[in-house]
């Protein structure tokens, strides 16, 4: 039986932005068993500023910190300018992560696909 | 009138006064220096008695040293001139041991000769001594260690600041006294460099983490700066002596250090979550649990090889070659038999990220072809191949995994599992890889071509 809060995602769009291959395809499945519509998925900072700004359609995303070696941040602050909500996953600490991002839930890898939706959901029914 | 005290005569009183005053060696002497009074005091002090010095020179009392030197004239004639003659130095005693005097030589009035006193001051001379030569090696040391010293009021007014202070911040000790030193403190850390200074009157210690100002280079550098009251009970009252040591270096390392271990932490979870994700990949593809058990197994054991020449690595870069020879013989007992196994290609090295994708790839299609492939019939030949390619500022590793020598039947087997998934869609996903894989009548053919960064590309 899922949490009721996760209905939140159901036909929702998001994105998915994770640089390993396998994580990131996990992710995808998770969200559509859900019931969400996923976005992605893509692995670098290019690839997702870029369907940040092709995409009209986008209610949340999940962002891996670390993209090859390069820190996510700018895509977070795009989708912070376009308010749209996200979760961070990742294998960093909260002390790790600049303070501005202090109020982004964080999903400590590895993750637990459950958490990870319940998270997002309560992003997306704030 | 007659109960009247019998008062005694000037003369009785100074003689009582000169005979009491044991302290004080006393006596008196012609205008020969030759002795004519010698008190008890004097007695004491310089063991002669007095029947031994009357009539005895008075100059024996000197020390051979200022003999020589023709002390006992030049104080006589200071002392007739002047009319009084002080000294602090050295006397002899009778045994020839000497103790530190401080004297005074007057001449008598009738012009016949001198009067001198003199007191054992031996035992404030050493402990005057000791002070001197305490503060010169305070001094000594303070301006002889690498560390910026200074002696400070619990207020943190600097009374002093050693030459290396000044040679480090250019700030002269003028410039440096009273509160003036906060000026080479960085502007973010003075208030918190003054606070301290409120707590340290009430624990008796100072200590605090700030960046000073170096003149040379006009950089700010991180020093460890602590103090002490010289007086531990009353550090209130007590003057203070603290030093600034030069931690910028180490801050950098330490810095550094926790950088290294948050990407391990990271790494390691990452990794966990790579496992977790392979667990899960060959469960839904295997039937049985025995099956599951073999495939996974095996699945981590290649992820281990890349992880094992990752630590061994310099810089984090892996040899491609050693990377096809790790992948390869880890599933072939008994090694690589040359004669079926070919594997050339120029030294390439990759990046973590590209050898962990690109070793679950190898490994996927060596168990392949020991299941089904070019290990699986002795007729059956494998030749791994790559060649460097550079395309402007654009480098690329091509590797070519190609089997012959086989009679399989014809058409795509019907094999979508997890190694074709990693290949098709894994490396292009991940690496920017382009990939093609077919499965030739004469066994598999794969090609892979990964994009090296800058960064990672060596010369061959």
């Amino acid at each position: 039986m899922a949490e009721p809060s996760i209905q939140a995602l159901k036909n929702r769009r998001l994105l998915v932005v994770e640089d390993d291959y396998l994580l990131a395809d996990d992710l995808a499945r998770s969200l559509e068993e859900f019931g969400a519509q996923v976005v992605g998925p893509v692995g670098s900072i290019h690839d997702a500023l870029a369907l940040i700004a092709s995409e009209d359609d986008l209610d949340g995303a999940l962002l891996d910190i670390n993209l090859h070696g390069q820190h996510v941040f700018p895509v977070a602050d795009a989708l912070a300018a376009r308010e749209v909500p996200f979760v961070f996953t990742t294998g960093y600490d909260r002390v790790a992560i600049p303070e501005s991002y202090a109020d982004v839930p964080l999903c400590s890898k590895p993750t637990d696909a459950l958490r990870l939706a319940q998270s997002l959901a309560e992003e997306l029914t704030r | 009138m007659s109960n009247r005290p019998v008062l005694p005569s000037d003369a009785e009183l100074f003689e009582l006064i000169v005979e009491s005053a044991t302290d004080f060696a006393i006596f008196t002497m012609d205008i020969d220096r030759v002795i004519t009074t010698w008190n008890a005091g004097a007695e004491r002090l310089f063991g002669y008695s007095e029947p031994e010095m009357i009539g005895a020179s008075a100059d024996r009392v000197f020390t051979p040293e200022d003999h020589a030197g023709g002390l006992p004239e030049l104080e006589a004639k200071q002392a007739s001139a002047a009319g009084r003659a002080n000294d602090e130095r050295w006397h002899q005693r009778k045994d020839g041991s000497q103790f530190w005097a401080s004297g005074l030589m007057m001449p008598l009035k009738d012009g016949r000769g001198f009067v001198k006193i003199a007191r054992d001051r031996t035992e404030q001379h050493t402990a005057n001594e000791h002070l001197r030569e305490s503060e010169e090696r305070f001094r000594l040391l303070a301006t002889s260690i690498p560390q910026l010293v200074f002696r400070t009021r619990v207020d943190g007014e600097r009374t002093w600041g050693s030459p290396q202070w000044i040679d480090f911040t250019g700030l002269d000790l003028e410039a440096s006294i009273g509160l003036g030193w906060l000026d080479a403190i960085h502007p973010d850390d003075r208030d918190a460099t003054r606070d301290r200074w409120h707590e340290a009157a009430e624990t008796g210690d100072y200590y605090i983490e700030h960046r000073v100002w170096r003149q040379r280079d006009g950089e700010y550098r991180w020093h460890q700066t602590r103090a002490k009251p010289i007086d531990k009970i009353h550090p209130v009252t007590s003057e203070w002596v603290g030093t600034s040591a030069d931690i910028h270096d180490l801050r950098g390392l330490k810095d550094r250090q926790q950088m290294l271990l948050a990407e391990l932490q990271h790494r390691t979870r990452n990794l966990l979550a790579v496992v977790g994700s392979i667990a899960n990949r060959t469960a839904r593809n295997d039937v049985s649990l025995d099956d599951f058990r073999k495939d996974f197994q095996s699945r981590l054991r290649s992820l281990s090889i890349v992880q094992t020449l990752l630590s061994r690595g310099e810089h984090e870069l892996i040899d491609l070659r050693v990377l096809v020879d790790s992948e390869l013989s880890a599933h072939l007992d008994g090694g690589i038999a040359a004669d079926r196994v070919e594997i050339t290609g120029p030294r390439v090295t990759l990046g973590a990220n590209a050898a962990q994708a690109l070793g679950l790839a190898l490994h996927e299609l060596t168990t392949n072809a020991v299941k089904y492939g070019a290990l699986s019939q002795p007729s059956g030949r494998l030749s791994v191949t790559w060649d460097r390619q550079t395309r402007g500022p654009e480098h690329a590793v091509k590797l070519e995994w190609q089997e012959f020598g086989l009679e399989l039947p014809s058409g795509e087997p019907d094999r979508k599992g997890y190694g074709r998934e990693l290949i098709e869609r894994a490396l292009p996903y991940q690496l920017k890889a382009m990939t093609s894989l077919e499965f030739r009548p004469t066994g598999v053919y794969c090609a892979i071509t990964v994009p090296i960064p800058d960064s990672d590309w060596t010369d061959g």
